[in-house]
């Protein structure tokens, strides 16, 4: 009402150069394009839509999809509906998400701290790596990758390493975990297994403040990981004494007419190739941001650091590092959303990921509607990215003073 | 949190889309293209019933124009959607001209309504654009060696002659010994994404029990490409195709084309809806075609005078008609067209057989003539036929 009254009252400069008044009609004049803009465009979509006849409608996710999709970590069956098929691929497309987050992060961080490194090769070397996989197009790159696999010999000629581990152009073998057994009681284990992970965290905090505290060697990581360990085994055994075992531990070993590789865990050549494309690619700008991080903290407290009597490994890990994460963590998170995005690029190199399964769908269902769903599935995934690495900025950034 | 908002948005915006999406069922657009087909029949059935009797009053004659072929005319040349990467059918060869059987196909159009097999004009598309390219009518005629359906005819256009009979079949290599199909249990498979052909794969596989296993590519030549390095046992696409890449392969002879076909796939031009005498211009010149190689006629042999053989005579516009004046087309239109680009076994042999791909052409073969001449004692046993040109 003041503002009414100020306004109403007021004899100055004329109402339209108020300061609040543009600022309010600068709201509204762009909330009326904004809305206009998108009513626009969905207007023409479905006049588009209309006057050309183009299939539209979700029906389709309860048929069948009796399309083959290559490779696919939970069951799937061509007889299984494309609702199904759909969250198959997803699952493909988290799988590379994940492990690739994981490995280019370790990668880009090594790599950044060796670009900092006062040893003149290795910091030459990391040079080199940064701007040369940073500027060749990502595409090219996996391309090159999948020549190489290429060359390998393939599977009737490949290599065969103490009967158990089989290299060749269709992907890696070795000994491991077969999904031979229940999927329910595997999935029932693979809960068990974040259980323990969970429960080695809360072990691991606890000796870390027990040995902060007290001063005696508590050795937190290897009980974390012995607590993991451990829940993992047990959990095992009892799910194998209760029904059947959720995963059976198997020999790969070459079957069949065409002699491919079968048992055990097959790492195939499309995984294998989009995985070394993608994380070498990230690790590079990795990095630079970790580089960028350990330069943005004061020289002063590197030097204080050894002052105090620390290695240099132990002011990296005690001093710089954990001011540096804050720098590092927000770029971070948009090189995972990047690198979850450009996993698309997999049918290049003949993996089943959430892309090249939805055009395959295309043939059979109607595009717009399959890719509507495409794109929603990957700004899941991508805000899950954020809500994440935001989490855990925010949790980091909890002590500053 | 700042960014809340704006995701929000973005959000509440997609599932408004997805809300009224959900009111336009697949259904509706069906009913509504059906009611709309109907309306388009009615229109032109009023506009033809207009026509027939304003005739008498005109002393015009009976026959509707082709208001494409006057399009045609006045531009000078034949628009033919093709392409340029498919050796044999329709690709760029060592003199940088667009050459193949498809090409071929547009010429023969262009020599009949033009008098000029060079008037073309090739708009090259993927395999993706076919649809809306023939649905808008912005092009004569599609010759890419696009399958016919009862599916596209609704949707896309009419399809005129089959003109190949093509089918999705498998190249494996050939140290592996197969030599059927029906071998392949357990095998890998590369394949690239085509209209239909992952589809046909699992069809085949779950049909025999082979548990086939499917490597997906995006791109063709990919695909080839780990193929070759052995990544997968087979690689499979059409029949045409198969034959299309092992002649570019550095040893095609370590590679067999396996002899079974998994599909359906008879390649017929296709032309635009809603332009009757168009169609029948089209479907007649692939009738002239097939027949000359019937009655043995090539490029070097057509006749210009009597040959005393009603038929031939009758084809070649030297005796009587076969309707060629009615649709618009000159009386000896069989001689431009055959001088142009020969009969079907010339062109087979130029494109597929031993002068193009090496498709072999066996008698009894599907692209085999179904009659050698119109006499019942001398069948060949293919399919390869069209009405008779009478």
């Amino acid at each position: 009402m003041s503002t009414v009254n100020t306004l109403l009252t007021y004899e100055g400069i004329p109402i339209w150069r108020h300061v609040r008044v543009i600022q309010w009609m600068l709201q509204i004049v762009s909330a009326i394009v904004i809305v206009a803009l998108l009513a626009w465009f969905f207007t023409n979509i479905g006049n588009a839509v209309q006057d050309r006849d183009i299939p539209f409608g979700f029906t389709f996710l309860d048929r069948e999809y009796q399309t083959p999709i290559g490779e696919h970590f939970i069951p799937y069956d061509s007889s299984d509906t494309f609702r199904y098929a759909m969250f198959v691929a997803v699952t493909n497309t988290l799988l590379v998400a994940v492990l690739g987050v994981i490995a280019a992060t370790a990668l880009g961080v090594v790599i950044g701290v060796a670009r900092l490194s006062s040893n003149w090769i290795l910091s030459k070397v990391a040079l080199v790596y940064i701007e040369f996989f940073r500027n060749v197009p990502l595409l090219v790159q996996l391309l090159f990758w999948l020549f190489i696999v290429l060359a390998l010999p393939p599977v009737r000629r490949g290599f065969e390493i103490a009967d158990s581990i089989y290299i060749n152009n269709a992907g890696i073998s070795f000994p491991g975990p077969n999904s031979g057994g229940s999927f329910s009681m595997t999935l029932i284990w693979v809960a068990m297994i974040a259980l323990g992970i969970a429960l080695g965290v809360v072990a691991h905090k606890l000796l870390s403040k027990r040995e902060l505290v007290s001063g005696r060697a508590s050795y937190p990581v290897a009980a974390g990981f012995a607590v993991a360990a451990g829940v993992a085994a047990l959990s095992w055994l009892a799910l194998a004494a209760v029904g059947d075992a959720p995963m059976i531990v198997t020999s790969p070993e070459p079957a069949g007419r065409f002699g491919r590789i079968a048992g055990g865990v097959t790492i195939r050549a499309g995984l294998l190739i989009l995985l070394i494309g993608l994380v070498i690619y990230t690790a590079a700008f990795i990095a630079e941001i970790v580089r960028a991080g350990i330069q943005s903290v004061g020289r002063g407290q590197v030097e204080a650091a050894r002052a105090m009597g620390l290695s240099p490994m132990q002011a990296l890990r005690h001093v710089t590092f954990p001011q540096a994460l804050r720098v590092i963590i927000p770029p971070l998170i948009s090189q995972c959303l990047n690198l979850t995005k450009n996993s698309s690029l997999g049918g290049a190199v003949g993996y089943t990921d959430l892309t090249n399964v939805g055009i395959t769908m295309t043939q059979t269902a109607p595009a717009v509607s399959i890719f509507l769903l495409i794109m929603l599935a990957y700004l899941a995934m991508s805000l899950a990215w954020s809500v994440t690495g935001n989490l855990y900025n925010r949790y980091i950034s909890f002590e500053r003073r | 949190m700042t960014r809340l908002p704006a995701f929000s948005f973005a959000f509440l915006a997609l599932t408004a889309l997805a809300a009224c999406s959900q009111g336009l069922t697949e259904e509706d657009v069906e009913a509504r293209a059906e009611l709309r087909a109907r309306e388009m029949m009615e229109e032109m059935r009023a506009a033809e019933s207009e026509r027939t009797a304003a005739a008498p009053a005109t002393g015009m004659s009976q026959e509707t124009q082709s208001s494409r072929l006057q399009q045609v005319r006045e531009r000078g040349a034949v628009l033919c959607a093709s392409n340029n990467g498919i050796p044999g059918f329709g690709f760029i060869d060592d003199s940088g001209n667009n050459v193949g059987f498809d090409i071929d196909l547009c010429r023969a159009v262009a020599a009949a309504v033009l008098g000029d097999p060079n008037a073309i004009r090739i708009q090259v598309i993927s395999p993706m654009e076919m649809g809306a390219t023939i649905q808008s009518g912005e092009v004569d005629m599609l010759v890419r060696t696009v399958t016919a359906s009862t599916s596209r005819e609704a949707q896309w256009g009419n399809f005129t002659v089959p003109m190949y009979y093509d089918g999705q079949g498998f190249i494996v290599h050939r140290e592996l010994g197969i030599t059927s199909a029906l071998d392949m249990e357990g095998a890998s498979v590369c394949v690239a994404q085509g209209t239909t052909t992952e589809l046909n794969l699992q069809d085949f596989s779950n049909l025999h029990d082979l548990d086939i296993q499917a490597k997906t590519f995006d791109d063709t030549d990919v695909a080839v490409f780990s193929y070759l390095g052995e990544q997968c046992d087979a690689f499979t696409t059409d029949h045409s195709g198969l034959f299309a890449y092992r002649s570019g392969f550095d040893d095609p002879d370590d590679h067999v084309i396996l002899p079974e076909t998994i599909s359906e796939e008879p390649l017929a031009p296709a032309v635009p809806h809603g332009d009757e005498r168009w169609y029948d211009i089209v479907k007649t010149v692939m009738g002239i075609i097939i027949y000359a190689e019937a009655y043995g006629v090539t490029s070097d042999s057509v006749p210009t005078a009597k040959t005393g053989d009603s038929a031939v005579d009758r084809m070649f516009g030297l005796e009587g008609s076969f309707g060629q004046e009615s649709i618009g087309l000159s009386k000896t239109v069989a001689q431009d067209v055959i001088r142009a680009v020969g009969s079907y076994g010339e062109l087979y042999e130029r494109h597929l057989g031993s002068g193009g791909i090496g498709i072999a052409r066996e008698d009894e073969g599907r692209n085999a003539l179904w009659s050698a001449a119109p006499c019942a004692d001398c069948p060949k046993g293919g399919q390869i036929y069209s009405v008779p040109l009478r």
